[in-house]
């Protein structure tokens, strides 16, 4: 049997195998599918200082290949997601890696949520910081499509907690190595992409656009061979890990991230079409490896024959 | 999640079809106003699963879906053919709960929505009422069977081709009016306008009820937050928050509705 631990120098996940921020709650709504602490890690949806209420409806629009969602970051604040039953107390109790996906409307809201995170509570393995959400209007992106905010921003954060930190990149953008390059010079430990794409779908009958917010983020299949071909940029820009996503819907899917550079993958929209995914993916990484006489998941990583 | 195996899939009338799925782990715990979250097929063009109302879980392990076929994921659905499968997730959301002691239950439904509240009618002990509205008769299904299930149905479609002419508030204000001195408790499955007429109407009158009230699905689970609709929220400034309405709903009681 192959060694399956991910690697990430100041942290080790037992698998390459990760959720993708807002595709999988707070964990809790899968738990009854399967033990959610078998996986690498579950990144849980993104977390600010104060409860959000989130975009109008609709929300959801299904297209070809994978669907647009403008949720826009609703979600409960920092205090509750620390000590409310459903959410990360749950994903202590059961013993889940948890990486915590945190957002704010500033560069000093970032640093405060990830000083109150890491001060309050053990057992977070890392934070993912979100400078990519294409849905809300101060936050997110604003701050991952300029080179400048980026920095400050995971440089804030990094001042305000020794926490491991992933810093979860816009595709939205002309050079993505770039924007890794910031990150990691300002103190990431590793960087994960792709978020999604900005989209927009019109509904030609009502002649109304098909999300109340006009565009939104368009994940699934149809943008994964955008997402593989990042993640091989970035991989070979910067010397920080990089966790890869965007579209993976079975272990073939992510062994082609791996070998396109990423350390670990992670599953967004399969989930929501099967729960099961992300162990499945596990499942044929282990098979992929041995069939292949490799004997730990790292030997993956960037293993092209080029 | 389960592979139910199709035992029949045949038109009620014009684009309303009803399949049965044998799917004994699902029919076990199902109770009214509770979903299924299905997969109607793997095509790269319809990648997410749909949601349906269940209509009937019988003993013997038989799930019944009614559905209308409104789009190409359910003009697929209408062209599977028994034996085979889908995957189904299910039952999921927070379902329909029995009426308060003393009170007679009464669906109000819009169309279709009539597949949501059917089985209360096997979970209430006493009798009630379906008001059925829709736009015509070419619209109206499922009476016969909650007659059969000893339910008074009464009818009013937009057109006058089935019933009385008019709306399905009409048809309640109608049965308060003649029946004063009793109790009701009122169910409720329909198009969101409908939902929020019925709304005004039951608390202007001071009467009590669960709507059923959702919106576009994605995850079935209440991970996703894009389903979500308002719900009253007293420590909000607005007054109001979203709710999932996979899983803190679909079912609501009329007290938690926001109604603009």
């Amino acid at each position: 049997m192959a060694d399956l631990t991910a690697d990430f120098g100041k942290f080790t996940l037992k698998n390459p195998v990760m959720t993708a921020s807002g595709t999988f709650g707070y964990g809790f709504e899968y738990n009854r599918f399967y033990d959610i602490s078998l996986l690498g890690a579950v990144v849980v949806k993104g977390i600010r200082m104060t409860p959000s209420p989130g975009n109008p409806t609709p929300r959801i629009a299904e297209v070809t290949g994978g669907m647009l969602n403008a949720i826009g970051l609703q979600g409960p604040g920092v205090d509750k997601f620390l000590h409310g039953e459903d959410y990360l107390p749950f994903l202590r109790h059961i013993g889940a890696t948890v990486i915590v996906n945190i957002w704010g409307t500033s560069v000093a809201e970032y640093a405060e949520v990830a000083a109150r995170l890491e001060a309050e509570i053990s057992g977070i393995t890392a934070l993912e910081i979100n400078i990519s959400c294409p849905n809300v209007k101060a936050g997110g992106a604003a701050f991952g499509t300029d080179l400048k905010l980026a920095g400050q921003v995971v440089g804030a954060v990094r001042k305000a907690t020794s926490l491991p930190l992933i810093t979860k990149l816009s595709p939205n953008v002309t050079s993505i190595a770039e924007f890794a390059r910031v990150a990691e010079a300002a103190g990431s430990d590793a960087v994960s992409l792709v978020n999604t794409f900005s989209a927009m779908a019109i509904d030609i009958e009502t002649r109304r656009f098909r999300l109340a917010n006009r565009t939104g983020g368009l994940s699934g299949p149809a943008i994964k061979p955008i997402a593989v071909r990042m993640v091989y940029d970035v991989s070979r820009a910067v010397r920080i890990p990089v966790i890869g996503m965007g579209g993976i819907c079975s272990g073939a899917d992510a062994v082609e991230f791996m070998l396109a550079g990423a350390t670990a993958v992670a599953v967004g929209t399969a989930n929501f079409v099967d729960p099961y995914t992300p162990l499945k993916v596990i499942e044929f990484i282990e098979a992929y490896l041995d069939r292949h006489g490799m004997k730990r998941s790292g030997d993956l990583v960037g293993a092209l024959d080029s | 999640m389960i592979s139910g195996e199709i035992i029949r899939n045949a038109r009620l009338k014009g684009d309303y079809f009803k399949i049965d799925f044998y799917a004994p782990e699902i029919t076990a715990g199902a109770r009214s106003g509770q979903f299924v979250h299905v997969r109607i097929d793997h095509r790269a063009d319809r990648i997410l699963r749909r949601p349906f109302s269940i209509f009937n879980a019988t003993e013997n392990g038989i799930l019944s879906v009614v559905y209308k076929v409104v789009g190409e994921g359910t003009r697929a659905l209408s062209r599977l053919r028994p034996g085979g499968v889908c995957e189904i997730m299910g039952p999921l959301g927070r379902g329909f709960s029995p009426p308060p002691s003393g009170t007679t239950p009464v669906a109000v439904d819009g169309g279709y929505g009539a597949a949501a509240t059917f089985m209360l009618t096997r979970e209430c002990t006493r009798r009630g009422l379906l008001l059925l509205g829709a736009r015509s008769s070419a619209d109206i299904l499922l009476t016969e069977e909650y007659a059969a299930a000893g339910f008074e149905v009464r009818l009013a479609t937009n057109d006058g081709s089935a019933g009385t002419r008019g709306l399905v508030t009409d048809l309640v204000t109608e049965l308060l009016d003649s029946r004063p001195d009793e109790r009701f408790y009122f169910y409720s499955c329909g198009p969101h306008p409908m939902l929020m007429a019925l709304a005004r109407l039951l608390r202007r009158r001071g009467l009590d009820g669960q709507l059923s009230i959702d919106h576009y699905m994605c995850c079935g689970i209440g991970a996703c937050f894009g389903c979500v609709v308002k719900v009253n929220d007293p420590e909000s400034e607005s007054g109001w928050r979203y709710a999932r309405s996979c899983s803190e709903g679909p079912v609501f009681d009329l007290n938690q509705v926001y109604v603009e």
